[in-house]
C-alpha cells in the first residue's frame, strides 16, 4: 500500500471540503448557513483550479462566482428572509424519492466514468498563462474564442435591461398580493 | 476578411444592429413617441425578413465556429416570418397602459432571443450551441415575467428560468463528457474523433438529450411547460410555443444528423420513447384542459412528438420535413393564439367555454381559428394535412411503422379535442356570447398573413421544392 | 506538478457535487436554495472540464475556456432569477414555491 504524499493530501483535503459543504448547502436548514456552505464549496472548488495550475480560473472562481455571485445571493437573503428562520421539514416520501433519483444518478454515472478507458496524455501541460488566454480570447482563427466573447455581451446587455425592467419600482404597482 | 464576416453573418448582424436601435431609440425619442419606435422596429424587422430571402454564400468563420450554409439561412428565415407574426400580434398589448412604459424594452430583449437561436442554428462548435441556447433562455423569463402587475407571470417567469437552468446543467455534464470523449468542442472534430459508441459517449448523449428534451418540453420533460405557458403573457406564449419550439427542434437536428451520425443506432431508440410518450400524453392532457392557453400548451408538446417524427429519418428528406412542418406550424399555431389573443385583449376571458357560440357574433375570427385548428390536426385540405403527411412518410420510409401508426391514432385523439373547440364556437349555444371584437390592423394583418399562409404553404408545390432546394445544398 | 492526483478522483468529486444539486433542485422548495443548487450543478459542470482539459487534452484550452464562459452565463442567470425572485417577493412577501403557486396542476 503506496503512502498519501503531501499532494495527495491537500488534494483530498480540499474534496473533502467540497463534497461535505455541496451536500450542507442542499439539506441545511437555515437559508444563510446554505449560503454560507455554498461559499465553501466554491472556494474548494478555487483551490481546485489552483491544485491544476489554472490560477486564472481559480481567481475567476474567486472572483465572480464567490465574490459575486454568492454575495448577491446572499443580499438577495437578506432582503427576502428573517434571519434565524427555519425551512419546514420536507416530507418523508420527497425526500426518499429525491435521495434515491440522485443516488442513482450518481451512481450510474460514476459507474460509466470510472469504467471508461480515459487515455492519460504525455502532452505537455496547457500554459494557461493570463497573456495566452488574452490571445485566444482576442483570436479568430481556430482555438480563438473572440465570437463567443463578444456574442456573449449580447446577453449580459440583455440581462442587465430585462432585470432593472423587473426589478424596477413602477408608478402603478401595489403592495396588495392578490392584485389580478 | 472583414467584408467576408459581414456578408456571411449579415443576417446576426442585422438582427443584433436592429435590436440596439430600438434600444438607442428608446433613449432618445420623448416621452410622447416612445411607442413609435415599435413601428421602427417592425419596419426594420419587415425588411430584415425579406433580406434573408435574398441568396448569398454561406461559409465557415472564427476556425468553424460559427458556419452558414443555405439550410440555417432557410430555418432562420422560417424563424423570421414567426417572430413578424408575433411583432404585429404584440401591437395592442404593447398598447396597454402597464406594458407601454416599457414596450421597447420588451422589443429588445425579444429580438436578442431571436438572435441567441441564430448563434445555436449557425453553431459550429458546443460553445456557442451553448451560449446561443442561454442568449435564447434566459432572457425569455424576463419576457414571461413581464407582466408582473399579474403574479402568475412572474412565477412564469421564475418556474421557467429555474428550470430552464436545471436542463442546462444536465446539458452541460453531457457536453463535458463529450469534451472527454473527443478532445475537442468543435464539431468537425468531434465527428472525426468519435467513431464507435462507448458507454462514455453513450452517458453523455443521454445528458445531452436530457437537456435537450426539457427545452422541447418533451415528456417525461414536460412538467414546466404548462405552468409556464398559462402565466405568460399570451404573446409571449406564443412565442415560447412557436419560436423557441422551432429553433430548439432545428438545432436538435442538425446536431443529430451533422454531429452524431455515428450514434444513430444509440439516439433512435431514445428518440423513439420520447416520441411515443409525448405525443400520447400531451394529447390525454390537453383533452382535460379548460384554459385556450393550457390546451394550446398541451397540443404544442403533441406536435412537439410529432416533429420527433421526422429525425428518424437521417438524411436530407428528415431535415425537409421537419423544416416544413415548423413552417406550417408557426402559422397554424400563430393564427390559433391570434384569435386567443384578440378574444383576450377585448375581453380578458381566456376559458374555452367562453368561446361558446363564439360564431354568432364573430365569424371571421371563429372561422380562422376552426381552420387553425384543422391545421394543426392535420384536416386535407388545409396546410397541415400536408405537413403531417410528409413527416409520416419519412417515418414509414425509415421502416417505423408502427410508429407512424401510434402517430395517426394520436392523431385521431388530436383531432377530438381539436373539434371539442370548433364545436364550442359554432354549436354550443351561449345566453351571452362574446362581444363582436374589433382588433387593430397589425392583428388583423398578421391573421390575414397565417390564413394565406396555412392555404397556400400546402398546396403550392413550390414552398416544399424550394425548401427541398436549399437542403439539398447542405 | 501534482502528478500524483488521478483524474477518476476529480471525476467522482465533481460528480457527487452535481448529484447534490439535483437533489438539492428536487427537495427544496425556497426559490434562492433552487438557484442555490443549479450553481452547485454549474459549478461541478466547470469542474469536468476544467479536470478534462489538464487530464486529457492539454494540447488545447477548450476545457477551459469553456468553464470560464460557463461562469459568466451563471452570473448572468442568477443576476435575472434574483431580479424575478425579489420581485416576487415584494408581491407575496414570500419565496416558497407553495406560497407563489396559484396555478392548479
Amino acid at each position: 500500500m503506496m503512502s498519501i504524499t503531501f499532494h495527495q493530501a491537500v488534494f483530498y483535503f480540499f474534496s473533502a471540503i467540497i463534497v461535505i459543504f455541496s451536500i450542507l448547502t442542499v439539506t441545511s436548514k437555515r437559508i444563510l448557513r446554505a449560503a454560507t456552505f455554498l461559499l465553501f464549496v466554491l472556494l474548494g472548488t478555487a483551490a481546485f483550479y489552483f491544485i491544476l495550475n489554472y490560477a486564472f480560473m481559480g481567481a475567476l472562481q474567486i472572483t465572480l462566482y464567490a465574490g459575486g455571485i454568492v454575495v448577491l445571493i446572499i443580499f438577495s437573503i437578506l432582503l427576502t428572509s428573517h434571519v434565524g428562520e427555519r425551512f419546514e421539514p420536507i416530507g418523508w416520501g420527497k425526500m426518499i424519492a429525491s435521495a434515491l433519483v440522485s443516488l442513482i444518478g450518481a451512481g450510474f454515472t460514476l459507474y460509466v466514468l470510472l469504467n471508461a478507458d480515459f487515455i492519460p496524455t504525455q502532452a505537455p501541460l496547457p500554459d494557461a498563462s493570463v497573456k495566452n488566454i488574452g490571445t485566444a480570447l482576442l483570436s479568430y482563427e481556430r482555438n480563438g474564442f473572440v465570437l463567443p466573447f463578444e456574442v456573449v455581451s449580447l446577453l449580459l446587455l440583455a440581462a442587465i435591461v430585462g432585470a432593472i425592467v423587473i426589478a424596477r419600482k413602477e408608478p402603478h404597482d401595489t403592495e396588495n398580493p392578490n392584485n389580478e | 476578411m472583414t467584408y467576408s464576416i459581414i456578408s456571411i453573418m449579415r443576417q446576426e448582424l442585422g438582427l443584433v444592429v436592429i435590436a440596439l436601435l430600438v434600444l438607442f431609440f428608446d433613449l432618445v425619442v420623448n416621452e410622447k413617441n416612445k411607442q413609435k419606435v415599435f413601428l421602427i422596429a417592425l419596419a426594420l424587422f419587415g425588411l430584415h425578413t425579406l433580406a434573408g430571402f435574398f441568396p448569398f454564400e454561406g461559409g465557415n468563420l472564427f476556425g468553424g465556429m460559427y458556419s452558414t450554409q443555405p439550410v440555417h439561412i432557410l430555418m432562420k428565415n422560417v424563424l423570421n416570418i414567426g417572430v413578424f407574426l408575433v411583432l404585429l400580434m404584440s401591437a395592442s398589448w404593447l398598447k396597454t397602459p402597464q406594458i407601454a412604459n416599457k414596450s421597447n424594452e420588451f422589443l429588445m430583449i425579444l429580438l436578442t432571443t431571436l438572435s441567441g437561436m441564430y448563434f445555436m442554428i449557425s453553431a459550429g462548435d458546443f460553445l456557442m450551441f451553448y451560449i446561443g441556447l442561454e442568449i435564447a433562455s434566459i432572457p425569455m423569463a424576463i419576457l414571461a415575467a413581464y407582466e408582473k402587475f399579474k403574479s402568475r407571470s412572474e412565477e412564469a417567469g421564475i418556474k421557467f428560468l429555474l428550470n430552464s437552468a436545471l436542463s442546462t446543467g444536465f446539458l452541460l455534464f453531457g457536453l463535458s463528457l463529450f469534451y472527454a470523449a473527443a478532445g475537442s468542442i468543435y464539431f468537425d472534430d468531434l465527428t472525426r474523433t468519435l467513431s464507435q459508441p462507448s458507454p462514455l459517449v453513450a452517458l453523455a448523449l443521454t445528458f445531452l438529450l436530457s437537456g435537450l428534451a426539457f427545452k422541447l418540453s418533451l415528456v417525461p420533460f414536460h412538467f414546466w411547460t404548462a405552468d409556464v405557458y398559462e402565466g405568460s403573457p399570451m404573446v409571449v406564449t406564443s412565442y415560447f410555443s412557436v419560436i423557441s419550439k422551432g429553433a430548439v427542434a432545428f438545432v436538435l437536428g442538425i446536431l443529430l444528423f451533422k454531429v452524431f451520425p455515428v450514434f444513430e443506432g444509440l439516439w433512435q431508440n431514445v428518440i423513439y420513447t420520447l416520441a411515443v410518450a409525448t405525443m400520447f400524453l400531451g394529447n390525454l392532457f390537453a383533452i382535460r384542459q379548460k384554459n385556450i392557453k393550457r390546451f394550446l400548451a398541451f397540443s404544442s408538446i403533441a406536435q412537439a412528438g410529432f416533429i420527433l417524427l421526422g429525425l428518424l429519418h437521417t438524411d436530407n428528406l428528415g431535415i425537409i420535413v421537419i423544416i416544413y412542418f415548423v413552417l406550417i406550424y408557426i402559422l397554424s399555431n400563430l393564427a390559433a393564439f391570434g384569435v386567443a389573443q384578440a378574444v383576450y385583449a377585448a375581453s380578458g376571458k381566456e376559458n374555452i367555454e367562453d368561446y361558446n357560440g363564439f360564431y354568432k357574433t364573430n365569424p371571421r375570427l371563429a372561422l380562422i381559428m376552426m381552420l387553425a385548428l384543422f391545421s394543426l390536426s392535420g384536416i386535407p385540405p388545409v396546410a397541415g394535412f400536408f405537413s403531417k403527411f410528409f413527416l409520416f412518410t419519412a417515418a414509414a420510409k425509415a421502416g417505423y411503422y408502427w410508429l407512424v401508426f401510434i402517430a395517426v391514432v394520436n392523431t385521431t385523439i388530436a383531432l377530438y379535442y381539436y373539434l371539442l373547440v370548433v364545436k364550442a364556437m359554432f354549436i354550443n349555444p351561449n345566453p351571452e356570447p362574446l362581444p363582436t371584437i374589433r382588433s387593430d390592423k397589425y392583428l388583423r394583418s398578421a391573421l390575414f398573413i397565417t390564413v394565406i399562409g396555412i392555404f397556400l404553404t400546402g398546396i403550392l408545390s413550390p414552398v416544399f421544392e424550394y425548401i427541398q432546394a436549399m437542403v439539398d445544398k447542405f | 506538478m501534482w502528478q500524483d492526483i488521478t483524474l477518476q478522483d476529480v471525476l467522482i468529486v465533481s460528480t457527487l457535487m452535481f448529484f447534490s444539486g439535483v437533489y438539492g433542485f428536487l427537495t427544496r422548495r425556497n426559490l434562492i436554495t433552487m438557484l442555490m443548487s443549479v450553481e452547485l450543478m454549474l459549478n461541478a459542470v466547470n469542474i469536468n472540464f476544467v479536470a478534462f482539459n489538464y487530464f486529457l487534452h492539454p494540447e488545447n484550452m477548450h476545457g477551459m475556456f469553456f468553464a470560464l464562459f460557463v461562469v459568466v452565463i451563471a452570473a448572468a442567470e442568477a443576476s435575472v432569477a434574483i431580479a424575478i425572485i425579489i420581485g416576487i417577493y415584494r408581491r407575496f412577501k414570500s419565496i416558497n414555491i407553495e406560497d407563489v403557486s396559484n396555478m392548479k396542476y
